[in-house]
This record gives C-alpha cells, structure tokens and sequence, in this order.
C-alpha cells in the first residue's frame, strides 16, 4: 500500500473503532472496549508519526475517491499531510491514547459511550490537522466540536457541566456558522474549495474588500477555537467542568489547532493576495492581548482547573505570537513550544483530575495543604508549574527559546517580553497551587468576597479514590516525559525547521498538491537549538515564576486581610467581564472580529 | 455585563462589520453569468460515472470524504445527545396521564398519510442517485413519518414501536459501512471512497456505482438518528420528571 493511504486510514480507523466501540459497548467487557480505543488511539499515533517523519522529504498527497487532478484542478477533496499536520495529528493520537490510559477506572456508567465520542473526537482532530481543502476543514472542524461539546456536558449531575457545555457549544457554532460564510464568499469569488487552488486563484490579485472579509470569517472560527481574545470566554468554562482527559485533548491539541489552521488557510490560500505585514499586525494585536488576559486571570484563579484553562489561552497567545512573526524560525519555535506544552499541561490537568477523585474539590484555598509529601502527583505537579515556566533544558522552553530568537532575528526584539512575562506568571500561578495544595505553604486560607470557588464538585470516578491506579500515575508520567523530551533531542528540533520551512513554501505545496510535481527539498534551518540567550532567558523566566509564586504563597497580611478581601480594582473588573453569560460572549466574539476586520481592511483599503 | 452595554458592544462590532460585509457582496459575481468552473466539471464528472441527479455525485461521489465526515457529526451527535439527555440521579420516570388520546380526525389523517409517507421515504433514498432527494432527505422523512404514530395515537405507542436500543446497531453500522466502502475503494488501489462498482447506464435503478449504496446506509443513518434525537427530546418534556421540579 502506497504512502497515500495512510492520510485517509488515520481518519477511518477511529471512526470504525467507534462504530465497533458503539455496537459492542453494551455487552462487551470494559477491560476489552478500553484496550481497543487505546490500541486504536496508539495507531493513528504511529500512522502519523510515520507520515511526519516521511514527509520530510516530500508531501503525501491523496486524493480522496481516485480523483487526481487534471490540468491542475479536481473536483475532490485532498489531504496534504506534511511533516507540521502530520506531526499534530500523531500529537492528537498520543493525547488520546494517554487519556484513554487513564480514564480506565473511569466514567463506568456511560457504556461505552465516552470511548465512542473519544474516538469520533480524534477523527476530527486528525482530519483537520491533514486536510487541504477548506470546505472539509469547515467539516472536520464541526466533527471536533460535536463530539468535545458532549465530553464537556458529560456529567449532567452537575449544572455547571450542562451550562458549561452549551456555552462551548454557543460560541464555537457561532464561530463555524461565520467561518462558512467566510468560504461560501470565496467560493462565490474563486469557483474552488481546496487551499492550493484557492492559492492559486487569488496569487497576485488585488485585495478587495471580498477576499478580506472572506478570510477575516474564515479564521473567526479557528481563532474562536484558538481561544484567542476577546473570542476566549468558552473555554475556562469549558475546561472547568470537562473530565481531566477531555481537558487533556482539548488544551493540548484541539486549541492549539485553531491557530494552526489560521496559519494554513495563511500560507496556502492567502499569502499570495494579503500582504505578510498586514496579517503580522492583525494577529499581534489580538495575540498580545491574549497573553495579557490569560496570565492576569490565570493568576486570580483559585479553582485549578480554571487555572490551568487560563495559563493555556495564555500560551495560545504566544503561538499565535510566534506564528504572526512568519519567519521558519518562529513557526518551529511555535510548533516545538505546542509539543512541549501539550504534555506539561497535560500532565498538570490529570494531577489535578486525581486531587478530584481523592478530595471532591479542586479550590487552592479548600485543598491547602491536604495533598502529602509523599504523594509523587504533588511534585509532579510542581515539575510541571517549573516546566510551564520554560526552565531550560524542557520542552515548553526549548519552543519559547526558538520563538524568542526568531522574533529577535526579525526585528521584534521587544516581543521577547511577552514570552518571559506569560510562561513566567503562568508558571508561577501553577507553582503557587501546588506549593499551596501539596507542602501547606504560606498563610491558612480566609474566607472569601466572591470568586469562582472549586469545592463541591463530583469525583470522575465512581467514588472517591484513596490509591492512585497505576494507569492514571502512567499516564501522568507519560505526559510529563512527553513535554520534556522536545528539549533535550536535537533531531526534532532540525525536523521542526525543516517542517517550517516547508509549511510556509506555498509554490511547492501548490505543485505537490495540484500538478503532483516533485518536492522541492528543503534545506534545514540553521542555528535552531538552545542558545545562551535562549538558556538564560529561560532561567529569567523561571526565577521571575518562582518569585510570583513565594509572592502568592507568603502575600503580606493587609490590613483587612482578615475578614472578607477585597480585590483590587482592575482583578474585579477581569472577573466581571469572565461574566458566564452567553450575551456577553457572542457580543465580545463580534468585537473581536470587527477587530481583526479593521486591522486587516483598513491598510489594504483606505488611500484606494 | 447589563443589557444595554452588551447591545452597545454588539452595535460598535455591526457599525464596523456591516459596510465591510456589503463591500464584500458587491464585489461578489453578478446571478446568472456563464461562468461557473467547478459546475463544468462536476457535472461532466458525473455523468461520466453515470449519476443523473448530479448533486448525489457531488456528494457521495467527488466530495464523498465530506459526506463520510458528516454522517459522522450525525454519529457524534446522536451519541453525544444520548448521555447529555440520559436519565440523571433526581429524575424520576413518570406515568403519562391516561387522556392524551388524539382527536380522532388527527388520528383518521395520520392513519391515513402514514404508510404513504414511510413509502415516500423509501423512495427518495432509493432514487437518490437518479432524482432529487437521497439519504438525508429520504431519512428524515421515514423518521417523521414515524412520528405520525404519536399524533394518531398515544406516546406509548411510538415507544412500543421503536426500539431505542437499535440505534446502537443503526447508526453504528451504517456508519460502519460508509467507512467500510471507503477502506474498499483503498483495497481495490483506487483511492480512499473510489466508485469502484459498475456504473452502470444512465438513469437505471442500478446505476452510479457506489452512490445508491452510500445513500442507502446515510438514510439508515438518518432515519435512526432523527428517531433517536427527537425520542430523547419527547422523553424529557413528556416522561421525565425532576425530583428539583417539586411535581414529579
């Protein structure tokens, strides 16, 4: 079997395994349904790590039904793997297969059924992540979404878990009804559906008012699913209430696959007519703005898992940061940076699901000093604030050194900034927690004004938990391995400038697709590994986390401390605007693409 | 957030978004010009595989990756509404009250247009290579259909006559074998959802290769997905009662 097959086996696979998974869930045993989604997960893991690491030579293009394209156009639908979709759909398949690991003891009562929405959800991860026609990203990307929506919702018991799934679900369909506006106008433009002949139709055309309003709506979706401000209000709600795996797949891979789809339907069907400039501004914007607003609610928060949902909009706000600088250098940076955070966040959001099974609660100030000594999630947990941070020689920092270098390389030194502030305040947010939760540090808690507490919340398991099951502590060690590693193997880093180099070759990934002619090689990047700029940025960054948390930890007793406290100013007003409501955030969304509108419309179109 | 600060918001967005937007429309291709390039290709490419409704060649057979992801968002959500819906601890199932009878020319019209319905259902998914209609529009008309047994009847009755575990079955399988004929298309070395069957002559019942047999498991997909969707939905606002709601 040729090379071909193996995009569309990736996507099918899951999806018969949960026909199966489906079918058989009522009578089979528990023991052979979790083997076979993890099994099933493993593979599409391997499939696509075979096509990253081969398509390094060359794209794997496949033409779905057989129809290749005739004088460079088809009526089909393509997917283009290369080594950068490749490489993020082997990371959904791992995220998949750790999250079906530890959700072995888990969920009991639902039949089955969480593993067959499991699996349709990586379905969409992995389509998404290889097609190359934008009509089937619109699809897949709806896939994504129905299945995440119901693993959100999953425990109705609980209001907060209805609301915050209907939330998700409000907002993200809002996005993808936008989007398809958004592609209906190109179409109605170009006649085509597919990126590369998109690319091509649109490759040294005026930008008029259509193509920018096209693509303005195109991305509102993905920047939607990005998280990105002031588009992010879904997904702390979202987060606080999914099950610790499901937050696993969608803080590490589904997030970060919006901005990778902002930066495909870029590179391949609009960097021919919208100047690099323009888009560089339109996405710093909002970007900084993202880091800001994560890091300043990540470190108001109190319940963890909301916590952890902030610190990854706040590192979304770096990728996107580091994408908009458009050189190699900073989509490797970008692409190692999601690699590396995928597995420390991951392993911090299953921390925090086994403090749930054990106490019931997720709140700082309730689990204050409950977690023990002895228990290796507590220094896991620490591990991983001090990796979020971007400690040299770990996977976050690693991508954050490359970004960094490559902003300071295209003229953005100032940008640095961003970078050592979000990781570090993150990092020190999480630090905080778990010096707080696992070594009782600082004060004992106060009572407080009005914040989103974390008590009362249900156990995932059956009953609460006493020994931690080997599989979940597996799983944890497997996420946390998996985010160090990028830091310390040099073959991914050179694989990562190669893969960048070729995501941004839009002439060759139009040939490749359309005219099946030969890949161009690509020679690797330069330069691209830790440097000591790199190493002693990190260790800023880590120190200045370590500061915030001892500051968290040991605050000075103001007057008035006790009794209830009062916030500051501008931390009341953040919690305000994080109001809940669903108005609020259909009217943020439009601001933001109004935003995004003008940033993009007015330099193309005004002085015409 | 109050109300009129939201609509403020909303307004400043509209002010920006609107003019930008009518631009974009006027600059968009006058109706009814000559040039319609991927309609000169889709249609000769069906014709070619011998599909006379061209829009089921489009969407089973040249895009038929789109159509296997949808039936797939189908599959996610008809799951994905079976737990969110489920019975939770609280609910407690009630007994209907004994006088929902229809009226009985309610009853009269539906006994009548039933079985024409399931029939015109059928018969949309089975010509849905030749005519207008297929699997989408064919199964939500079986589905319906079946709902006429609760206007002409009572809600037991439509319990009795659908069988919600089957969904498992339904929905897995027809998913299954969209899947499946697309793995076989990848066997046969022609590609992933290749029309590898005999195309057979235009405007026959058996003709199109692949297209009436996708159609066929969509509308099995369909059929028991809106069943299921619309059972969980009547469930709630007819036989679930919460414990929280005080009148169980």
């Amino acid at each position: 079997m040729s090379r071909s097959a193996l995009a569309p086996l990736a996507v099918v696979a899951p999806i018969l395994a949960a026909c199966v998974v489906l079918v058989a869930g009522r009578r089979a045993p528990r023991l052979v349904i979790d083997v076979l989604a993890t099994a099933t997960a493993a593979g599409v893991a391997a499939t696509t790590g075979f096509l990253a690491a081969s398509t390094l030579g060359g794209r794997a293009v496949t033409w779905s039904g057989g129809w290749s394209p005739v004088g460079g156009r088809s009526v089909g639908v393509v997917l283009v793997a290369d080594p950068l979709g490749a490489g993020l759909a082997c990371l959904a398949g791992l995220l998949t297969a750790v999250a079906m690991l530890y959700s072995w003891r888990y969920l009991a009562s639902l039949q089955a059924h969480y593993h067959t929405l499991v699996l349709l959800f990586l379905a969409g991860l992995v389509g998404f992540a290889l097609t190359g026609d934008l009509f089937n990203m619109f699809v897949f990307f709806e896939l994504m979404g129905a299945a995440a929506y119901a693993l959100t919702a999953l425990r109705i018991e609980e209001p907060d878990s209805v609301q915050g799934g209907l939330t998700f679900a409000v907002i993200n369909s809002l996005g993808a009804y936008l989007s398809l506006m958004g592609v209906g106008l190109i179409y109605a433009r170009t006649g085509e559906l597919g990126l590369a002949r998109i690319g091509r139709a649109l490759g040294g055309q005026r930008a008029d008012a259509l193509v920018i309003v096209a693509f303005v709506l195109v991305v509102t979706g993905f920047l939607v699913k990005a998280a990105v401000a002031p588009m992010h209000f879904w997904l702390a709600d979202a987060h606080a209430v999914a099950p610790a795996p499901i937050c696993v797949l969608m803080s590490g891979v589904m997030v970060e696959l919006g901005v990778y789809a902002v930066a495909r339907v870029y590179t391949t069907a609009f960097a021919g007519v919208l100047p690099g400039g323009v888009l560089r501004t339109a996405l710093l914007v909002p970007g900084l703005l993202t880091v800001t607003v994560g890091s300043g609610m990540c470190l108001i928060q109190r319940h963890i898992k909301r916590l952890l949902a902030y610190s990854t909009i706040a590192h979304t706000g770096l990728f996107v940061v580091a994408f908009a600088v458009l050189t190699p250098g900073s989509v490797a940076g970008a692409a190692l940076y999601v690699l590396g955070h995928a597995g420390i966040k991951g392993a911090l959001f299953l921390v925090t699901g086994l403090l749930l099974d054990r106490f019931g609660s997720v709140d700082e100030r309730d689990l204050f000093g409950r977690g023990s000594r002895r228990d290796p999630g507590g220094w896991f947990f620490l591990a991983g604030g001090v990796a979020l941070a971007g400690a040299p020689p770990l996977g976050p920092g690693i991508g954050k050194a490359v970004a960094e270098d490559a902003a300071g390389r295209a003229g953005y030194p100032w940008l640095v900034a961003a970078f050592v502030v979000g990781s570090a305040v993150t990092g020190g947010a999480v630090l905080r927690a778990g010096l707080r939760v696992f070594l009782g540090l600082g004060h004992p808690p106060q009572p407080p004004a009005s914040e989103t507490q974390g008590s009362g919340e249900q156990p995932e398991t059956p009953s609460l938990v006493r020994a931690v099951p080997r599989t979940m502590l597996a799983a944890i060690v497997l996420l946390l391995l998996a985010g160090a590693l990028p830091g310390v193997v040099p073959p991914l880093w050179v694989a990562a400038g190669r893969a960048a180099r070729m995501f941004l070759d839009r002439t060759g990934y139009a040939g490749q697709t359309l005219d099946a002619a030969p890949p161009t090689p690509v020679a690797p990047l330069p330069g691209l590994g830790w440097t000591t700029t790199g190493v002693v940025l990190g260790l800023v960054s880590v120190t200045l986390a370590v500061a915030v948390a001892l500051l968290g930890v040991y605050r000075p007793r103001r007057a008035g401390w006790r009794g209830p406290v009062r916030s500051p100013a501008p931390v009341e007003l953040l919690h305000r605007l994080h109001s809940g409501h669903v108005g609020d955030y259909v009217a943020w969304l439009f601001l933001g693409v109004a935003v995004v509108g003008a940033l993009i419309a007015v330099p193309l179109l005004a002085g015409r | 957030m109050s109300r009129t600060v939201r609509l403020v918001m909303f307004g400043v967005a509209a002010a920006v978004l609107a003019p930008l937007f009518g631009l974009a429309i006027a600059g968009a291709p006058p109706f009814g010009t000559a040039s319609h390039p991927y309609r000169d290709l889709a249609v000769a490419a069906a014709l070619r595989n011998a599909t006379a409704n061209v829009v089921s060649s489009i969407n089973f057979d040249q895009r038929g990756l789109d159509t296997l992801v949808e039936e797939t968002i189908l599959l996610a959500s008809v799951v994905g509404a079976t737990i969110v819906l489920r019975a939770s601890t609280g609910d407690v199932r009630r007994e209907l009250a004994g006088d929902d009878r229809a009226l009985a020319a309610v009853t009269l019209v539906s006994v009548a247009v039933l079985p024409g319905t399931l029939l015109i259902g059928l018969d949309v998914v089975v010509h849905g290579h030749l005519t207008p209609g297929g699997g989408f529009q064919g199964g939500v008309v079986l589905a319906t259909g079946l709902h006429l047994l609760y206007l002409a009847s009572r809600y037991e009755t439509l319990e009795r006559l659908r069988p919600l575990h089957w969904y498992r079955w339904s929905e897995g399988l027809s998913t299954a074998a969209f899947g499946g004929i697309g793995v076989g298309g990848l066997a046969t070395g022609a590609g992933f959802l290749a029309n590898v069957l005999p195309h057979g002559s235009f405007a026959d019942l058996l003709s199109g290769g692949t297209v009436p047999l996708l159609n066929i498991a969509v509308g099995v997909a369909v059929a028991g997905g809106v069943v299921v969707l619309l059972a969980q939905f009547l469930d709630q606002a007819l036989r679930i009662a919460s414990e929280r709601d005080g009148k169980g």
